[in-house]
């Protein structure tokens, strides 16, 4: 656990994240996740990848906004429960959706379907055991009945197939034009988010070690230091893209899941309802820390996140504009 | 196709004829595997699949669609380890469809040592890949950057009007034109 | 289904006294030409695979029976030496995972299906001597060797974070090009070549003997339900596996050659991979069940004692299965961002499927209605089989939905439902074809109770091992992990408890098998009486050496 641990780097828990911003084309190397000060002799980044010097104190000229508090997951919400036999519950339109396809067409359908065939089987096998049926009979053929046991399953899959296919045009519905636009970008074995529209350059979220997640009331293997931070009740569209390997960003209780895919962009548009604090795990085998690079989203009500943007020393969408042609000279200064 | 034969050297000759038949299958399905690679290629030009976009002359006309605009949105991404800054002019741009424009994207070398690089892109949503349409880019050419040098490029697009009359982009606001920066290897070579 | 004349078999081996003859042990073995010896080779390889690949799930359901890392650092620090990292035994993760799926899909499954029932009872059932091509025949058998050696030698070198190939057994670029470093991807890959290349060369001697060397009055219509299987298997086989091949040949080539096939820095697309690999690996899947489906209409026909019931619909819904089969790959890749209208053909076309599907599960049940059935083991297997293949199917129409996917892909739920599929509809046939056919191919009974047993014990184990995995993959764990947040532990160790029941389960058949071989009863031509009535019931048990020296004649 040694090298996980000394990897993540310590520090924002229950404090504030003060995240230290790097320039987005070096973000991937430099890989910074400021700590807070008193923090950082506690983390030394030993590994080569996301070695670099704590520099907590790069970014004087950000406005003082306080954060807001890190938000405490309610036990049930955005995470998986013992003994669960069902999906989580859901906080998004397609995945109500999605999850009405689920549980109220297909589970009952695929259940009765798998039960008639048993019924059906343990009828026959009672019904025309030896001792019961010593002839047998030599029919081997009935057109009409082979005839409805075909068409009887088309129509099955006719009524499946509608609003199926209602889901996923739901689903591919492009996000308005002024959603909030956030990019993901999935690394071995981390996460980036930079909001381009908020000037917010790219902060990565690592795994919390075991210690940290239970003193922070976090499941351990889901909480990661850094969240990402979304408005909920407001259109978001993320671009996904991944840096080195293939990667997969999903969140079961928002039915998200998209490959991080290196060289080429992918997007999908998100909706939050509440709220509130959802937990993923990276969904696509990406090598020896597959397991240990977890996504969670905070959404907050739209005022605490324009509070949250301004914390981080970014500007509201709408100024986004006129500051982000600033932006990059602000990377430059840092590197 | 039929029973077996009585004469074993019929049935020699018989299994033969089917054994290079057979063969010749399935070497036209190895061929049709390594044929995939220009045939995908084609495929997503043709259809845009996958993100990808359209090549255009500059001389080429289209109508243009006033009244009817988009937003567009530059992405840029450079591969971990390459030592350069790579980022759009403006991240977000508004045009009129059918309507010709120009992004630039800067690129720098924060190194000490030149660098050569070459740039990959794609479209989302991927529905819209096929409309948008490139004049001049810099895509899959080399550029190569002294210690500290920064470059301004540009890329000339317009969106294809036809966009408004496909249903699939009827809910398309907003179209992001992505690149990726990669240093070009010793020894690598596009295919 | 067929009858066949009844002057011309009975006892071959006494009419023709050099029929029994056997060459030399190395001879008879090493270089066999005979398709029986051959067959009864590729099934001694299976089960030698299937040790290793089950004793690797068994390793797996070890470390996963409770959250943390248990065991897997110490085995990593066997396998990589005393200084393994933690890295390095995620790594071994990763290679466990990857051996099981390749050693399970290409050293277990598809040896004992195709090279070893296939081989052993398909010229037996159309009246041929042997296969077309025995010389070829044993070619591919004995390039599964190399082939096994290559992918098991391939965990003891470097390949990436520790030693072996961690890629999954899909081989995914990039994580397979440049996220992989070292001789063991390279290994692994050459393994699947030469896999591919005896499969291939299997398929070719197939479907050249189904075609060519039926007996006389053998038309393709009267040929029973488990050779149009190995037909139908062998086709998807031949247009299937050349596409493997030349997808892991530029997988090779952009490793080591500098080509940038699926690198897109070179402008290429690391999506092309896996399009070309679903396109092999949808067939597969048929690949590996369709011959189980032949051999279920042969024993459910046997011992309920009537004609398998719509025979002409049962094979053309398997050849309809493998058509469709090459239409369906990228509901594997719902997830890549696809576009719209892709993912909804797709969603569209993978539900075909369940059609033919569906008219083959209700034409078993079909032929069992009305018939005198005796609950023989291999009935028992059978009907296991129905029954989970039924289950294993119905998930795969909620996977099919790509909306739905969308929450289901890369977690248990797509585990629990290829193992359905798979481990209990593709095994299940292998375990009911083998009590099938032990006493033709040994000369010897199997214990009747034991079988049984073996039945009860595995039939609970596999269930109590993979049913659980829905409500892990519904509530959301990932695929491919070494540890899970705490809240999946329950169903996790029931699946554990599950894999030690199913492994008692084959302590059981192992015990069968072996007191079968020394002590069992002698078998009669045929044990199954009326209802068994294909030509491997003619001959004596075990089978002359070489059989049908005198064509027998289908009418």
């Amino acid at each position: 656990m040694k090298t996980v641990k000394s990897l993540v780097l310590a520090g924002l828990l229950a404090l504030a994240p003060t995240l230290v911003l790097n320039g987005p084309a070096l973000a991937q190397d430099n890989a910074v996740v400021a700590a807070p000060a008193a923090e950082n002799a506690a983390a030394p980044a030993d590994s080569a990848a996301n070695a670099a010097a704590p520099v907590a104190e790069a970014a004087p000229a950000a406005p003082k906004v306080a954060a807001p508090p890190r938000m405490k997951p309610t036990e049930g919400i955005g995470m998986p429960m013992p003994g669960e036999i069902t999906l989580q519950k859901q906080f998004s339109p397609t995945g109500h959706t999605a999850r009405w396809l689920h549980d109220v067409l297909l589970l009952p359908l695929i259940t009765i379907i798998s039960i008639f065939v048993l019924v059906l089987m343990l009828y026959v096998m009672w019904r025309y055991r030896r001792s019961a049926n010593p002839v047998p009979s030599k029919t081997s053929h009935n057109t009409l009945i082979e005839v409805i046991w075909t068409v009887l399953p088309v129509v099955i899959l006719l009524v499946v197939a509608v609003p199926s296919i209602g889901l996923l045009a739901d689903q591919y519905k492009p996000a308005p034009k002024d959603a909030l636009t956030v990019k993901v970008t999935g690394y071995q074995w981390y996460w980036g988010y930079e909001y381009p529209d908020n000037a917010i350059p790219e902060f990565v979220s690592n795994m919390l070690p075991e210690d940290k997640a239970k003193e922070n009331g976090e499941p351990y293997l889901l909480a990661p230091d850094n969240r990402l931070v979304l408005p909920a009740g407001r259109p978001i569209k993320l671009i996904i893209t991944g840096a080195d390997v293939i990667h997969a960003f999903a969140v079961p209780s928002l039915w998200l899941k998209m490959d991080a895919v290196p060289g080429r962009l992918n997007e999908k548009s998100v909706f939050i309802e509440k709220p509130g604090v959802y937990y993923g795990q990276c969904s696509e085998l990406c090598g020896a820390r597959h397991g240990f690079m977890p996504i969670a989203i905070e959404a907050l009500p739209p005022e605490q996140f324009d509070q949250w943007v301004l914390s981080q020393g970014g500007s509201l969408k709408g100024a986004a504009e006129k500051t982000a042609e600033a932006a990059p000279a602000a990377t430059e200064k840092k590197i | 196709m039929a029973t077996l034969p009585p004469s074993p050297f019929d049935r020699d000759r018989r299994n033969r004829r089917t054994l290079v038949t057979m063969a010749l299958v399935g070497l036209a399905m190895l061929g049709l595997g390594f044929a995939s690679v220009p045939l995908y290629r084609i495929f997503c030009e043709q259809t845009g699949f996958g993100g990808t976009t359209r090549r255009a002359e500059a001389s080429s006309s289209v109508r243009v669609a006033t009244g009817h605009t988009l937003s567009i949105r530059f992405d840029s991404n450079v591969q971990p380890g390459m030592p350069w800054q790579f980022y759009p002019e403006h991240p977000t741009d508004t045009v009129t469809v059918g309507a010709k424009d120009m992004a630039i994207f800067v690129a720098k070398n924060m190194s000490d040592k030149p660098v050569t690089g070459t740039a990959s892109f794609n479209v989302t949503p991927t529905q819209a890949g096929a409309y948008f349409t490139k004049i001049q880019c810099f895509c899959f050419t080399q550029q190569t950057l002294q210690p500290g040098e920064e470059v301004r490029m540009p890329v000339l697009y317009y969106v294809d009007p036809k966009i408004l009359d496909d249903p699939d982009n009827r809910d398309t606001q907003e179209i992001t034109l992505s690149y990726t920066f990669y240093p070009v290897e010793q020894g690598k070579k596009a295919s | 289904m067929t009858t066949i004349t009844a002057d011309h078999h009975g006892d071959h081996a006494h009419d023709h006294h050099d029929a029994d003859h056997k060459p030399a042990f190395f001879q008879r073995w090493f270089m066999s030409t005979n398709h029986k010896d051959i067959g009864t080779l590729y099934l001694i390889f299976a089960i030698v695979a299937g040790i290793i690949g089950g004793g690797i799930s068994g390793l797996m359901r070890a470390e996963l029976a409770h959250p943390g890392i248990q065991y897997l650092h110490t085995w990593a620090m066997f396998m990589d030496g005393p200084e393994a990292t933690l890295d390095q035994a995620y790594h071994l993760w990763n290679v466990l995972i990857t051996a099981h799926g390749l050693i399970m899909v290409f050293f277990m499954v598809m040896p004992a299906m195709i090279g070893g029932f296939g081989n052993w009872f398909v010229p037996i059932m159309i009246g041929a001597p042997d296969m077309a091509f025995p010389r070829m025949n044993n070619v591919s058998f004995w390039l599964l060797i190399p082939a096994f050696a290559l992918l098991l030698g391939s965990t003891f070198v470097p390949g990436g974070t520790g030693n072996g190939a961690g890629t999954g057994w899909t081989v995914y670029a990039p994580l397979s090009t440049s996220g992989s470093a070292g001789p063991a991807v390279d290994m692994a890959i050459l393994s699947l070549h030469i896999a591919g290349a005896s499969s291939i060369l299997g398929a070719i001697n197939f479907i050249t003997t189904i075609l060519n060397m039926r007996a006389p009055g053998m038309t393709l219509h009267k040929m029973p339900l488990f050779v149009w299987s190995v037909l139908v298997t062998a086709f998807l086989l031949l247009l299937a596996l050349p596409v493997l091949a030349a997808a892991i040949t530029m997988l090779l080539t952009d490793r080591n050659f500098g080509t940038t096939f699926y690198d897109a820095a070179g402008g290429g697309d690391p999506e092309l991979y896996q399009h070309l690999f679903w396109f092999f690996g949808h067939p597969e899947v048929y690949i590996m069940i369709l011959p189980g489906f032949g051999i279920i209409s042969q024993i459910v026909s046997t011992f309920s004692r009537k004609p398998v019931f719509g025979y002409l619909g049962m094979a053309y819904a398997m050849v309809a299965i493998g058509v469709v089969g090459f239409v369906v790959w990228a509901h594997h890749m719902f997830t890549t961002g696809m576009s719209v209208n892709v993912k909804m053909y797709f969603t569209a076309a993978t539900m075909v499927i369940a059609v033919p599907t569906g008219i083959k599960i209700f034409s078993w049940i079909a032929t069992i209605w009305g018939g005198s059935i005796s609950f023989k083991t291999p009935m028992v297997w059978a009907l296991g089989f129905i029954f989970l293949f039924t289950v294993g199917g119905v998930t795969g129409v909620v996977l099919a939905n790509g909306g739905v996917d969308d929450v289901l892909h890369d977690t248990y739920y797509v585990v629990a439902h290829f193992h359905y599929v798979l481990s209990l509809g593709a095994v299940f046939g292998l375990f009911a074809g083998f009590y099938y056919w032990f006493p033709k191919m040994s000369g010897r009974m199997y214990n009747e109770f034991l079988g049984h047993l073996h039945f009860w014990v595995f039939f609970a184990g596999v269930n109590m091992l993979f049913f659980p995995m829905h409500f892990l993959g519904l509530s959301g764990m990932p695929r491919r992990y070494p540890d899970y947040p705490a809240a999946f532990e329950h169903w996790n160790w029931v699946a554990t408890m599950g894999y030690m029941v199913m492994a008692s389960g084959m302590v059981i058949f192992f015990i069968n098998l072996i007191w079968s071989l020394a002590a069992g009863r002698k078998a009669e031509g045929n044990p199954w009486g009326e209802g068994a009535t294909t030509l491997e019931w003619t001959l004596s048990s075990p089978p002359p050496f070489h059989q049908f020296e005198t064509l027998p004649v289908v009418d």
